[in-house]
């Protein structure tokens, strides 16, 4: 297995975020970038440190940096306490025999570091280099600096030897849930790592290999692809638009100057995978059979960072809700994700605001421009394709900072009825004309109708098919009997808002269904804002205006 | 991996009118329902659509389907011996081991009553395990009245009020079932249950009639009717904030159901 580049870059990052939490008191902008911090989650751990600090986070008032720099004092600095009723986040106050500073496991890191050539900045003559604020920053730079072997016994011979110890201390003597969450989760993250740089050094995991393409060199690797993959991408549909204009949507692409990278796409990916119309069997009056691929080969899709975000979403309901459906379990089966990278953010993105704008979970990474195609290999499948290419030390960048941002109302279920009542809907009344298109075009909505397409008007043979549908449409909640659920296009707003930003991530935890990829706001003909209906309804609920 | 978006074939074995516009098909089945569980039916040249099991017996099951709109009318140009295809049983039930030893009060309006009619006999069948049956079952007008037979049979062991909306019937009170509610003596009943099943505002009235009568709102039941075009938890039409009817429903004790806003 391989891991990307960014992964790695990520590690670095969280090696010095939690160096920093040690380091010195907590203030508003550390806690304020804890707030979008995402963590792996793949222990105890870090589960449980995390959602502690989420919960703190939460719930902290504006004495929250005074109340954090005492708890600070007291466990980190023992300051006021009686002896040994704190934990000294020093390695030789947990490894030498009196519980002291300075011994032995000091005089070891500071020959590692001088080995470096590395030494305490400056103004931080007070912090001993075996405090775990430093152990972890000499651990970070060796990530980016050092070899494998390098970090796994610094790791086990100078962290995972005492924070065990440590964090329980801190278990047993902070006094806010902060620290004792920080902790669990630096010790959850350690544990991370040990598995991780076990699985390098035994040669299990791998980084990524990297590769620069020049454009014309590209056409040879695309045709051996193509024998076995069906290769998409977004591509230019001329004058197949609203009013004329160019459609642009993924499809399968020739040559790689059909994919267009300096554009947004009016759709999104999921048409690949889930198609707009799809036939699921064929029946005649006594049976019925079940449709199978028309190609069997596997498909290569080159997808946004909001679109690759949106796959989990998809999986989410046709996967994990109530039985997994098959058409969508055997195209997912086949289908293989790369990311194609974002060099900028475009008219109405807010990927940032719903932390869609970074995606991990590829196979391989692809930047484009006129010249050449940079591409990270993380699937040793993909490798033979490009080994005979140029290695270059690539991995994705992913955009920070979007024009736009939504504000992320947090609401709770007991305000349903409340939120329900709103009359800040009925705006919606007069302007939504029901068209759906926000629904075709987002990458998470995955409503569909059955519809049955008969063949001849004298016989029941024909064949089964399911649609995209959407919640906007005026009939969506229509019964046979002709009732219907929610009456008013204002009703309908509401009820797509909220999935996309409250109810879905209620069902099935971690994450809201937006990715933020603003093509619902793009493509609405009407002009109606799905952003500013977000953000309306958070500055509503927070008493900011109406 | 199992295919839950393929129908079966079964063949119909009877069609009976009940009244100018339903029509109870009797379809072939062996397998077990439960009581409140429904089907995606086979309409042909439309689609599917989910409807509630409303009788079964042995190797059969029925359902009563009314022909209005375009999207039922399909399943009428069928004829004894033809297929319907479909695919269940769907949903969960109503809890029937709660309501045994215990009485109970249905209150039904139109259509309402076929999901609740399984039930009903069940303790029509077996007395013995519940103790008194209250049944308040409206229709529009003498027309529309369903299972005509099934409720003079019930006036045999149940308490049974059949009224219609606005016009008046031998045998019929008059009057909205809401209106009714006052007669059912609940400060008799040791402990009890409350069935209520019809169109969506009937439901809301008649739940807070109860509820004004001192009916504590968990032992009111009722069934949701949602367009449906999967009943697996994929399709998206039947779902209510995070609720997704065809999967936690289409029963619900209206502690929660009330809190079901569209």
């Amino acid at each position: 297995m391989m891991i990307s580049k960014a992964e790695f870059r990520g590690r670095a990052e969280l090696y010095r975020l939690l160096s920093r939490l040690y380091e010195r008191e907590a203030d508003q902008a550390l806690l304020d970038s804890l707030q979008s911090l995402s963590l792996p989650e793949d222990n105890d751990d870090l589960k449980q440190g995390a959602a502690a600090l989420r919960e703190y986070l939460a719930s902290a008032g504006p004495d929250a940096v005074e109340e954090l720099a005492v708890d600070y004092a007291a466990v980190f600095l023992a300051a006021g306490s009686a002896e040994g009723a704190a934990a000294l986040p020093c390695e030789s106050v947990y490894t030498s025999p009196r519980r002291i500073f300075m011994q032995e496991a000091w005089e070891q890191v500071c020959r590692l570091y001088a080995g470096k050539g590395l030494g305490k900045a400056e103004g931080r003559a007070d912090l001993m280099e075996d405090h775990l604020a430093l152990e972890l920053a000499f651990l970070g730079w060796l990530v980016e600096n050092g070899a494998v072997s390098e970090q796994k016994s610094f790791l086990e011979d100078h962290l995972l030897n005492w924070l065990p110890a440590f964090a329980a201390d801190v278990e047993k003597y902070g006094r806010t849930p902060f620290y004792k969450a920080v902790t669990r989760i630096a010790l959850g993250f350690l544990e991370l790592e040990r598995g991780l740089l076990e699985g390098l050094d035994s040669g299990e995991l791998s980084m990524a290999r990297s590769f620069s393409v020049r454009n014309d060199r590209f056409a040879p690797i695309l045709a051996r692809l193509r024998e076995k993959y069906r290769v998409f991408a977004p591509k230019r549909f001329p004058k197949r638009g609203l009013k004329g204009a160019d459609l642009i949507r993924y499809g399968e692409i020739d040559a790689l100057t059909d994919i267009v990278y300096k554009e947004k796409s009016h759709l999104s990916a999921k048409e690949v995978f889930y198609p707009v119309s799809q036939t699921l069997f064929r029946f005649t009056g006594e049976e019925c059979t079940q449709e199978e691929p028309a190609d069997e080969r596997e498909i290569i899709l080159l997808a946004r960072p909001c679109d690759l975000n949106a796959v989990r979403r998809l999986d989410a309901i046709f996967l994990r809700n109530g039985q997994p459906d098959l058409y969508y379990a055997r195209m997912r089966e086949r289908l293989h994700l790369f990311l194609l990278e974002c060099r900028e953010t475009f008219d109405n993105c807010f990927c940032v605001s719903m932390g869609s704008n970074i995606a991990l979970d590829y196979e391989a990474a692809v930047r484009i421009d006129d010249i050449c195609a940079l591409i990270e290999v993380k699937n040793e499948a993909f490798l033979p394709y490009f080994e005979d290419e140029v290695p270059i030390d690539f991995a994705p960048e992913f955009v920070s900072e979007n024009r736009r941002a939504a504000r992320i109302p947090d609401i709770r279920r007991e305000q349903l009825a409340e939120i329900t009542a709103l009359d800040y809907w009925k705006q919606f009344d007069d302007r939504c004309i029901g068209c759906g298109g926000c629904n075709t075009a987002c990458p998470t909505c995955s409503c569909f109708d059955t519809v049955d397409v008969i063949y001849h008007e004298t016989s029941r043979d024909g064949e089964r098919r399911r649609v995209w549908s959407g919640c906007m449409l005026e009939d969506f909640t229509r019964t046979a009997g002709g009732a219907l659920a929610r009456k008013t296009p204002g009703a309908n707003m509401r009820f797509k808002v909220l999935h996309k930003i409250f109810d879905f991530k209620l069902r099935f935890g971690e994450e809201h269904m937006c990715v933020g990829c603003g093509r619902c706001v793009d493509r609405c003909p009407k002009e109606i804002d799905y952003l500013d209906a977000v953000n309306g309804l958070s500055d509503l609920l927070a008493g900011k205006e109406g | 991996m199992e295919n839950i978006m393929l129908p079966s074939p079964h063949k119909i074995l009877s069609i009976v009118k009940e009244t100018r516009a339903e029509y109870t098909f009797r379809v072939a089945y062996e397998g077990e329902t439960k009581h409140g569980q429904f089907f995606q039916l086979s309409i042909p040249k439309v689609g599917e659509a989910p409807i509630s099991v409303s009788g079964k017996g042995e190797g059969y099951i029925e359902f009563t389907i009314r022909k209005i709109g375009r999207l039922t009318q399909g399943i009428f140009g069928l004829q004894p011996g033809d297929m319907l295809f479909m695919r269940g049983p769907y949903g969960n039930a109503f809890p029937i081991e709660r309501f045994k030893g215990k009485d109970l009060v249905v209150i039904c309006g139109g259509t309402g009553m076929a999901p609740v009619k399984t039930l009903l006999n069940h303790f029509y069948d077996h007395p013995e395990e519940g103790r008194s049956v209250h049944l308040i079952c409206g229709f529009k007008d003498i027309d529309c009245v369903l299972f005509t037979e099934e409720i003079e049979k019930f006036r045999g062991k149940f308490h049974v009020i059949p009224t219609l909306d606005n016009s008046s019937a031998p045998g019929f009170e008059t009057g909205m079932v809401t209106v009714h509610i006052g007669n059912i003596p609940f400060d008799q009943f040791e402990d009890y249950n409350v069935v209520i099943v019809g169109p969506p505002v009937m439901m809301r009235f008649a739940a807070l009639e109860c509820v004004k009568r001192g009916v504590p709102e968990e032992k009111i039941w009722v069934s949701f009717e949602r367009r449906m075009s999967c009943a697996v938890g994929k399709c998206g039409h039947c779902k209510i904030n995070e609720t997704y009817v065809c999967l936690e429903g289409p029963v619900f004790n209206y502690s929660r159901a009330k809190d079901l806003l569209d």
